[in-house]
C-alpha cells in the first residue's frame, strides 16, 4: 500500500512537471515574434486569407483560450499539425525517436566498451605511464565540446582519409536487423554501422571521459576498504579480486550515472545530429526552432518531457522496490 | 574452483569486448568497401543533396525551390519551362487564349504511377484545389495562381482556366504552377496529402517514388508507363544537410554529385578537390533594404534616394558574397518579363546623397538598419556594411541590429506606415517569371507587403494586370520598374546567385529560377 502510495505521490509530481513544461513552452510561443501565417502560406497572399487562416487557428482568440484549447488537445494526445508541413505533430516526433535512441544507445556502447578497461587500468596503475595516459585523455574527453569533436572526425576521417561518410542514416537498425533476420544478408548492417560510427564516437567522447573517470576513482575507493584486504590475506588471485569484487562494486554508481545520462546524451545528440545530419529528434526540433514552426517544437519537447518523468518514475520505483526505507522517508 | 571458473569468465569477457571492438572496426572497414561512394559510377545513379527536401508529399502545397527539384520528376509541370522563361509543350499540347481565358489541349496518354489515365477532370481539380481552399487546400501557390479565377473541364483533353487579366499573365502563373494530381486518388486521402511513404506520391512524371523518408530522403526510379523519352538516370537520390560545410563534404568525399546553396567560405574546398567543381548563376531571389515610405524619414523620395546613393553595392558583392550576385538596378532581377535593360544599378556618390538627405529635410536623421542572420547569403554582413556606408554620411546617423526574422517578416507584412521596423533586410524570389508578382505584393494600396504608397504607380501596376497586348505590357512594365528606381523604395543592392557543387563529368548547368531538372542531366 505504501508503495502505492509512492507510486501515487511521484505520478501527480510529474503531472505537476509535464503541465509545468507545457505552461512556460506556451508562454514562449506567446512572447516570441513571428506570425504563423507566414510559414503556412506565401507572404504575398492577400489580407483576407491571412485573417481566414488565423481565425482557422484560432489565433485571433484570446491568449488564455488558446492556452486551454492546447491543454484540452494535449489531454486527448493530440500535439496538432506542423506549420511547415501539415503533418501531425505527433507522427513526426515518433518517426524520429527510434534514430536517437540508436544513437544514444551506440553512444553508450562506445563508451563502456573504451571507458571501463581504460578505467580499470587508470585504477590498479595509479601514477603509472597508463595512468596518466587515462587521466590526460579524460580530461580532453570532457573538455572537447562534441560539434567540434564531430567536424573534425568528419574532416580527417571522411574527407581527408575517405574511411567513414560523412553522416546520414541511409537504413533505419531494425531495418537492417530484420532484412538480415529474414535474408541473412549482412550488407545494411554493415551500412548502418558505418554510418553512426562517426557520430556514435562524437557523442560518446564525453560520455567515454566520465566513465573512465567514474571507474578508476571507483576502484581507487574500493582498493581502499578492508574487505580487498580481507580477500587478499585469503590469497585470491590480484586478477580475481579486481574484476569480481572491486570492478563489480564500482560498477553500481556507473549504472546509476548510465541512466541518469541518458537525457544528457539526448540532449547532446542535437548538437550531434546536427553535424551528421543524423535524422533524430534533435535535428528535427533544431529545423523547427529555424522555422518556427510552434506545434513541433512543443511536440518534441512535451514528448522529451515526458519520457524523462517517466524514466525518473521508473527509477524512482526500483530505487524503492530495492530500498523500502525510501518509503519511509 | 569457483573462483577459477570466475577468473576464466572475467578473461573471456575481455576478450569478449576486445572481439566486439575488432570486430566493429573490421565491419566498419567492410562497410567503408560495401558502401563505396563511388559504387553509383557506371550504374547512372545520381544523389542530389539540398539543404531541404520535402517534409510532406503533396505537390500543391509547398511554394519552395528544393522541394519542386524533388517533386517535379514525380509530379510532372505541365509545360517546359527554358532556363529563357519561354514556355513549351509537355502535358500541355498546346494552349489558346479565348474570351473566357485560356484553353489547355492536353495529351492523352498520360498516366498516374497507379496505373489510372490522367484526364481533364483531374487538371481542372488541381487548380480548384489550389486555388480554392472549399475544393481543396490552403495551397501555398495560390498567391502564385492569383489570376485564375476558376477551371472546367471542356472536354477530355481540354480544359479552360477562366480568368480576367492579360492573357502573359496568366499563361506565367498557370505554366509555372500545376503538377496535376488524381482527384479519385486524392480525395481519398487527408487534405494535404501527408504520409510518410512512396504510397504518398502518385504523379505523372518519369519517375517514381520507391522510399521516402521525410525531409530526409526521397528515392526515384523511372516510371516504366511514362509517356515521354527513355529516363536517362536509372535511380536518384535526393537527401538533405542543413549544413552548406556538410553538402560541401559530401560533394567532396563523392556521397553526393550534386549539392545545392554552397556559401562562399566553403568554395575553396571546393575548388581544390579533385572531380568536383562550383557551378554558378545569378537567380531570381534579390535581396534589398525595405524603406518604409509611410513612416519619417523614409516618407521622403530624396532621401530613400540618398540611401542608395550612399551604398556600395558592388563593394558588398564583392566583399561580403566573394563576388557571387549582381547589382540590382530595379525591382525585379534581370530575366524576368518587364525587366527594364535600360536601366542602371545606382553607384556610390557620397557626395550627392549628403546633399540629397538636405534636400529631404531630413538632415541629422537617426536611423536603425535591421537584418536577419543566416536566411540569405551572409545576409547580416550585407547589411551591416551598408549600415556603415550610410553612417559614413555626415548628415545621417545609422546604426545596425540583427533580429530574428520573423520579426522582420512580420514588419514585412505590416503596412507602409508601420514604425516598428521602418527598415529591414528582405528577399524575394520572383519565380513565376513575370514582373507582377514582384511588383503587386509591395506597390499596389492595401496590399500584402505593402512598402510604398503611390496610388500612380499602383494604378499603373492594375492596368498592367489587365492589357492584352503582350508587348504593350512589358513596356508597361519596364516603365513601372524605371519609376520605382527613381521612387527607390527600398535600397536596391543584389540578385543572389545560386552556387552548387557539382560532380565534374556531369553535364547540368544551374538555372536562373534554380530548378534541378532530372531531365536536363546527362
Amino acid at each position: 500500500m505504501a508503495f502505492g502510495k509512492f507510486l501515487l505521490k511521484r505520478s501527480l509530481q510529474g503531472i505537476l512537471v509535464v503541465w509545468g513544461v507545457v505552461t512556460v513552452l506556451f508562454g514562449l510561443r506567446a512572447i516570441t515574434p513571428g506570425d504563423p501565417v507566414n510559414l503556412i502560406v506565401d507572404p504575398a497572399v492577400d489580407l483576407e486569407t491571412r485573417e481566414r487562416i488565423r481565425q482557422e487557428l484560432g489565433l485571433d482568440e484570446p491568449i488564455y483560450v488558446q492556452y486551454g484549447d492546447y491543454l484540452g488537445d494535449l489531454l486527448v494526445g493530440d500535439l496538432g499539425y506542423s506549420y511547415q508541413s501539415s503533418r501531425p505533430v505527433a507522427t513526426m516526433v515518433i518517426e524520429r525517436v527510434p534514430a536517437t535512441l540508436e544513437l544514444a544507445i551506440a553512444a553508450t556502447i562506445v563508451a563502456l566498451v573504451i571507458a571501463i578497461p581504460l578505467g580499470v587500468i587508470s585504477g590498479t596503475r595509479r601514477n603509472e605511464p597508463a595512468d596518466y595516459g587515462a587521466t590526460s585523455f579524460s580530461l580532453v574527453g570532457i573538455s572537447t565540446p562534441n560539434f567540434w569533436l564531430g567536424i573534425m572526425l568528419i574532416l580527417l576521417l571522411a574527407v581527408e582519409f575517405n574511411i567513414f561518410p560523412t553522416g546520414r542514416r541511409p537504413v533505419a537498425f531494425h531495418d537492417a536487423l530484420w532484412t538480415f533476420l529474414t535474408t541473412f544478408y549482412v550488407g545494411d548492417l554493415l551500412t548502418w554501422l558505418h554510418h553512426i560510427a562517426l557520430p556514435a564516437v562524437t557523442l560518446g567522447t564525453y560520455f567515454t571521459a566520465l566513465i573512465t573517470r567514474l571507474t578508476r576513482s571507483g576502484m581507487l575507493d574500493e582498493y581502499g576498504k578492508p574487505y580487498v584486504t580481507a580477500t587478499e590475506a585469503k590469497g585470491i588471485p590480484e586478477t580475481l579480486i579486481r574484476y569480481k569484487h572491486v570492478l563489480r562494486n564500482t560498477m553500481i554508481p556507473i549504472i546509476t550515472v548510465l541512466g541518469l545520462q541518458l537525457g544528457t546524451l539526448i540532449g547532446g545528440a542535437v548538437v550531434t545530429e546536427t553535424v551528421f545530419s543524423w535524422p533524430g529528434l534533435g535535428l528535427r526540433l533544431i529545423t523547427a526552432i529555424n522555422n518556427l514552426d510552434w506545434p513541433l517544437i512543443q511536440g518534441i519537447i512535451v514528448f522529451v518531457g515526458i519520457s524523462y518523468v517517466i524514466i525518473n518514475i521508473g527509477v524512482d520505483a526500483i530505487y524503492a522496490t530495492l530500498n523500502p526505507r525510501v518509503l519511509d522517508e | 574452483m569457483e573462483g577459477a571458473d570466475n577468473l576464466n569468465a572475467g578473461r573471456r569477457s575481455v576478450l569478449k569486448a576486445a572481439g566486439i571492438i575488432g570486430t566493429t572496426t573490421g565491419l566498419g572497414a567492410i562497410a567503408g568497401c560495401l558502401d563505396d561512394p563511388n559504387e553509383g559510377e557506371g550504374t547512372e545513379e545520381i544523389v542530389i543533396t539540398q539543404g531541404e527536401i520535402i517534409e510532406n508529399p503533396d505537390p500543391n502545397d509547398h511554394i519552395t525551390g528544393p522541394y519542386f527539384n524533388v517533386l517535379d520528376p514525380v509530379y510532372e509541370p505541365l509545360f517546359n519551362v527554358t532556363p529563357e522563361f519561354e514556355f513549351e509543350p509537355r502535358v500541355v499540347e498546346d494552349w489558346e487564349d479565348t474570351d473566357d481565358g485560356a484553353e489547355l489541349t492536353l495529351r492523352d496518354d498520360v498516366v498516374f504511377h497507379n496505373g489510372d489515365e490522367m484526364t481533364a477532370e483531374d487538371v481542372a481539380y488541381t487548380f480548384n484545389r489550389m486555388i480554392d481552399p472549399e475544393v481543396g487546400i490552403e495551397s501555398d501557390q495560390a498567391a502564385g495562381l492569383g489570376s485564375i479565377d476558376n477551371a472546367e473541364a471542356v472536354d477530355d483533353t481540354t480544359v479552360l482556366l477562366e480568368h480576367e487579366v492579360a492573357p502573359s499573365l496568366a499563361e506565367y502563373e498557370y505554366a509555372n504552377y500545376g503538377r496535376v494530381v488524381n482527384q479519385a486518388w486524392i480525395e481519398e486521402r487527408e487534405q494535404p496529402v501527408a504520409g510518410d511513404s512512396a504510397d504518398a506520391f502518385n504523379g505523372t512524371g518519369p519517375y517514381e517514388v520507391v522510399e521516402y523518408e521525410p525531409d530526409v530522403q526521397v528515392v526515384l526510379e523511372p516510371f516504366d508507363d511514362y509517356w515521354g523519352e527513355e529516363t536517362t538516370l536509372e535511380r536518384v537520390v535526393f537527401n538533405a544537410d542543413g549544413e552548406s560545410s556538410g553538402r560541401a563534404n559530401a560533394l567532396e568525399t563523392g556521397e553526393s554529385d550534386i549539392v545545392d546553396n554552397i556559401i562562399p567560405e566553403d568554395v575553396p574546398g571546393i575548388d581544390d578537390a579533385d572531380g568536383v567543381e562550383i557551378r554558378e548563376e545569378t537567380s531570381l531571389r534579390n535581396v534589398f533594404l525595405v524603406m518604409k515610405s509611410g513612416v519619417e524619414p523614409f516618407d521622403s523620395t530624396e532621401f530613400r534616394r540618398a540611401m542608395n546613393y550612399a551604398v556600395d553595392n558592388e563593394g558588398i558583392i564583392s566583399n561580403a558574397l566573394g563576388g557571387y550576385g549582381a547589382p540590382m538596378s530595379q525591382p525585379i532581377p534581370e530575366g524576368v518579363f518587364g525587366y527594364n535593360p535600360d536601366l542602371d544599378p545606382y553607384q556610390q556618390d557620397v557626395e550627392q546623397a549628403e546633399q540629397l538627405v538636405e534636400e529631404s529635410g531630413y538632415a541629422g536623421a537617426e536611423i536603425t538598419l535591421y537584418s536577419p542572420e543566416g536566411r540569405y547569403l551572409n545576409d547580416a554582413d550585407v547589411a551591416q556594411m551598408a549600415a556603415d556606408q550610410i553612417d559614413q554620411l555626415e548628415n545621417v546617423s545609422c546604426e545596425f541590429n540583427t533580429a530574428p526574422f520573423p520579426d522582420i517578416s512580420d514588419a514585412n507584412s505590416a503596412g507602409y506606415d508601420d514604425e516598428e521596423m521602418p527598415f529591414f533586410l528582405i528577399g524575394w524570389g520572383v519565380i513565376t517569371g513575370d514582373s507582377d508578382y514582384g511588383l503587386a505584393p509591395f506597390f499596389t494600396e492595401d496590399a500584402a507587403l505593402e512598402t510604398l504608397r503611390n496610388q500612380e504607380i499602383s494604378e499603373m501596376i492594375l492596368e498592367s494586370q489587365t492589357i492584352e497586348d503582350e508587348s504593350e505590357r512589358e513596356q508597361q512594365l519596364q516603365e513601372i520598374n524605371a519609376q520605382l528606381r527613381e521612387e527607390a523604395p527600398w535600397v536596391f543592392l543584389h540578385s543572389q546567385d545560386s552556387v552548387y557543387g557539382v560532380r565534374e563529368d556531369l553535364e547540368w548547368e544551374p538555372r536562373t529560377d534554380e530548378s534541378i531538372y532530372l531531365w536536363e542531366i546527362n
